[in-house]
Formats: structure tokens, C-alpha cells, sequence
């Protein structure tokens, strides 16, 4: 792997906050739902929702990034290098979300230890805490559950990259 | 006798199939010598662009042979065509082709950032030596929706320069560009051929911009004449 154009492409993916915002938000949402899910017994659905959406995310960018992919094709860029480009934004989306979530839990754990806050039941600080804390273990089982998961859907992302001629670009415009 | 930096032999094209088959080069032959400026020229949908895209390797013949540099880009495996393109081929589109979410400067480095050959700091390097070679020096933090067309072209003809390739190629790079802007853009690429003895093949419609060309092919129905 040429962890030069990697580096560079979760850069590239910063750029385009139009679509990693609000997968970012979507991420972090599914990690509160997996990890509740994964304590249930049926487990296997929320690893059957993280499958769907982190395959429909990786596509999606491959989706997305076919001019790009085509023009630095172009301009020399071999089928691995490309590829990272969709692996660098997947992995700066799950990152991002995953530090998020942990740092949202460290913040409310926080208050509500400082300020010895009771949870009692019907309050908003417990529902807030129930739903949106999620404890170490589960958090970190997630991450490496979404992980693993992202990994059929980024074959198929690399199936569409190699199959991008570099004369699309050339083509569309 | 110098071996032609470009050879095309017996190449023929063909899009489509069946009774929908369009024949976009026929029997194509052609040589073209390093530091040589050659225009080919010819009306739309002659063929030309096509014949453009073979000799980068972005296309295969339908038959025929393709020696870019000595290496046959027509035998060359979809693995190392890429390696060819970034060692010996500069490309200059009429659609510029830039990526959006880059920086001039990007841009052009990133010709450079698959490259083992080149470390942080020489790619640094090259990259500012081309950008002021197309005097776009001042720009390079932009992004290409905030330049013109003609500093956007710039930009393209810096990503072709920045490998050091020994040829360039030109789609009508002047297609989206006024007259003036599209002189002093073929200013720049006569101006590459002459001191750095780079090969320079220019396809255009417009017979005007041929007067900076050596030789001149005239294509018709997918025939060099």
C-alpha cells in the first residue's frame, strides 16, 4: 500500500464534506444503535443493518469519485492507488464517528459525575444517558465489528474502480 | 538511424458491433520523430482524438501496434500501462480536466504521489518549478472553480509537465478557450518543445493554431493522409 496516497486521499476526503458529514452522523448513529443491538439477542440484525450501510457507503463514494478516479487514472495513477481513495475517506468516516461517539460519552459521563446528577428514572438526563453513552466495551467491539464489516463492501468498491476507464472523464465532459 | 519516439503501424479502431460498427481509424501509419511538434488536424469526428487516445495508451486498437518510446502499449499489461503513462506521456485535455477538490498545487503534485522516485521534498520541489514555469505560481492555493479557463489550462499543461515526460500530448487544448487565451496557451507548449525538446502532438479543428506545428497530419474518416 502507498500510505503516501492514502494520507493524501483521507485529505482529499475532508474535502468533500457534503457527503462525509452526513455519514459521519449516520455512522455515529449506528454505532449507538450496534452496540445496543450487539448486547441483544438478535445481534445478527444489527450486524445485518451495520453490512447495509457501510457497503451502501463504500459504493456510493466509488459512485461518486468515478471522474476523479478516471482523471487520475489518466494521468498515471495505477488501480491500487485509486482504490485508496475510496478506502481513505471509509476510514476517515468510521474514525471520525467512532472518536466522536467516545468523546460525546466522556463529555456526558463527565457532567453528570461533576455535577452529581441524579439519573432518576423519567428524567432527561437518563434518557439522554441510556440512549446516547455508550460504555467502553461495546463502543470499542463496534468500531471493530464496522470495521470488519466494511470490508465486502469495499471489494466491491474496488470491482467498480478497476472497472473505470481513464477515458470516461474524457467522454463526460 | 534514430528510432521514432512514436510509432503507429497498421492501427485500426472500431466502435461498436455488428452492423453498428463505426470505424474511427483505418489502417493508420504513421512515425513520429522526439522533439518533433506535429498538429493533426481534420474536421470533427475524423478520427483524430481517437488516434490521440491510442498513442497514450488511454485506448486499445482495435489491431494494429502502438511503440510509445520504444515500449508497445498495445502488448503492455492493464497493470503497467499506467507506469508508461506516468514515465512518458504528458496529457493536455480540452476539458482541462482538473479535480475540483484540489488545489492547483494538489493537482499537479499528484501526478507525483504515487511515484517511489520522487521524495516529499522533490515532489515539493517539482511542483513549484512547474507551476512557475506556466507562471501560475500565485495561484497555486486555488481551487479550480476559482480560476479562469486559460489559468485553469495552465494548471493542466503543469500536472502534463511535472514527471519530466518526453512527450505531450494535446486534445484541442484550446477548444474552451477564447482566441487569445488559446495563443498563449500553444505559446507555452511551442515554447516547451523548442527548449526542452519535448514531442508535442496537437489535435485541433482549428487551422490556425497549426502554424506553431512542425508537421502537419491532415485525418479524414479515420485516415492520415
Amino acid at each position: 500500500m502507498n500510505f503516501r496516497v492514502f494520507f493524501k486521499s483521507v485529505k482529499f476526503a475532508f474535502r468533500a464534506k457534503k457527503r462525509v458529514i452526513p455519514f459521519m452522523i449516520v455512522y455515529a448513529i449506528l454505532f449507538i444503535v450496534v452496540s445496543d443491538g450487539l448486547l441483544s439477542s438478535d445481534y445478527l440484525w444489527y450486524l445485518l443493518m451495520a453490512f447495509i450501510v457501510s457497503t451502501f457507503y463504500a459504493i456510493l463514494i466509488s459512485q461518486f469519485r468515478r471522474r476523479d478516479m478516471s482523471v487520475f487514472k489518466c494521468i498515471g495513477w495505477g488501480n491500487n492507488d485509486v482504490m485508496l481513495l475510496v478506502i481513505g475517506e471509509v476510514l476517515l468516516v468510521t474514525i471520525a464517528s467512532f472518536l466522536a461517539m467516545l468523546q460525546i460519552s466522556f463529555e456526558i459521563m463527565g457532567i453528570i459525575a461533576y455535577f452529581s446528577i441524579d439519573l432518576g428514572s423519567g428524567t432527561l438526563f437518563q434518557a439522554v444517558y441510556y440512549f446516547v453513552v455508550i460504555d467502553a466495551v461495546p463502543l470499542f467491539t463496534t468500531f471493530f465489528v464496522i470495521l470488519g464489516l466494511q470490508i465486502p463492501g469495499l471489494f466491491i468498491a474496488q470491482r467498480r474502480a478497476v472497472s473505470v476507464p481513464p477515458m470516461k472523464a474524457l467522454r463526460e465532459e | 538511424m534514430v528510432q521514432p519516439i512514436i510509432q503507429v503501424q497498421g492501427a485500426n479502431k472500431e466502435f461498436g458491433k455488428g452492423k453498428n460498427t463505426v470505424a474511427a481509424l483505418k489502417d493508420v501509419n504513421l512515425e513520429i520523430q522526439r522533439g518533433e511538434f506535429v498538429a493533426v488536424v481534420g474536421p470533427s469526428g475524423c478520427g483524430k482524438s481517437t488516434l490521440l487516445h491510442v498513442m497514450a495508451g488511454l485506448e486499445q486498437p482495435t489491431s494494429g501496434r502502438i511503440l510509445v518510446d520504444g515500449v508497445d502499449v498495445t502488448l503492455i499489461s492493464e497493470r503497467d500501462l499506467p507506469k508508461v503513462r506516468m514515465q512518458k506521456i504528458g496529457f493536455v485535455f480540452q476539458a482541462f480536466l482538473l479535480i475540483e477538490d484540489l488545489t492547483a498545487y494538489e493537482n499537479v503534485e499528484a501526478v507525483l504521489w504515487p511515484s517511489v522516485d520522487y521524495t516529499k521534498e522533490k515532489q515539493e520541489a517539482r511542483t513549484l518549478e512547474v507551476l512557475r514555469e506556466v507562471d501560475m505560481l500565485e495561484r497555486r492555493d486555488h481551487f479550480p472553480r476559482q480560476m479562469s479557463g486559460g489559468e485553469q489550462q495552465r494548471i493542466a499543461i503543469a500536472r502534463a509537465l511535472v514527471n519530466g515526460p518526453p512527450i505531450l500530448f494535446c486534445d484541442e487544448p484550446t477548444g474552451n478557450l477564447d482566441s487569445k487565451t488559446g495563443e498563449n496557451i500553444l505559446k507555452i507548449i511551442a515554447q516547451l518543445n523548442k527548449e526542452k525538446n519535448m514531442t508535442v502532438v496537437l489535435v485541433t479543428h482549428n487551422e490556425e493554431l497549426v502554424k506553431f506545428a512542425k508537421k502537419i497530419l491532415h485525418m479524414k474518416d479515420g485516415v492520415v493522409r
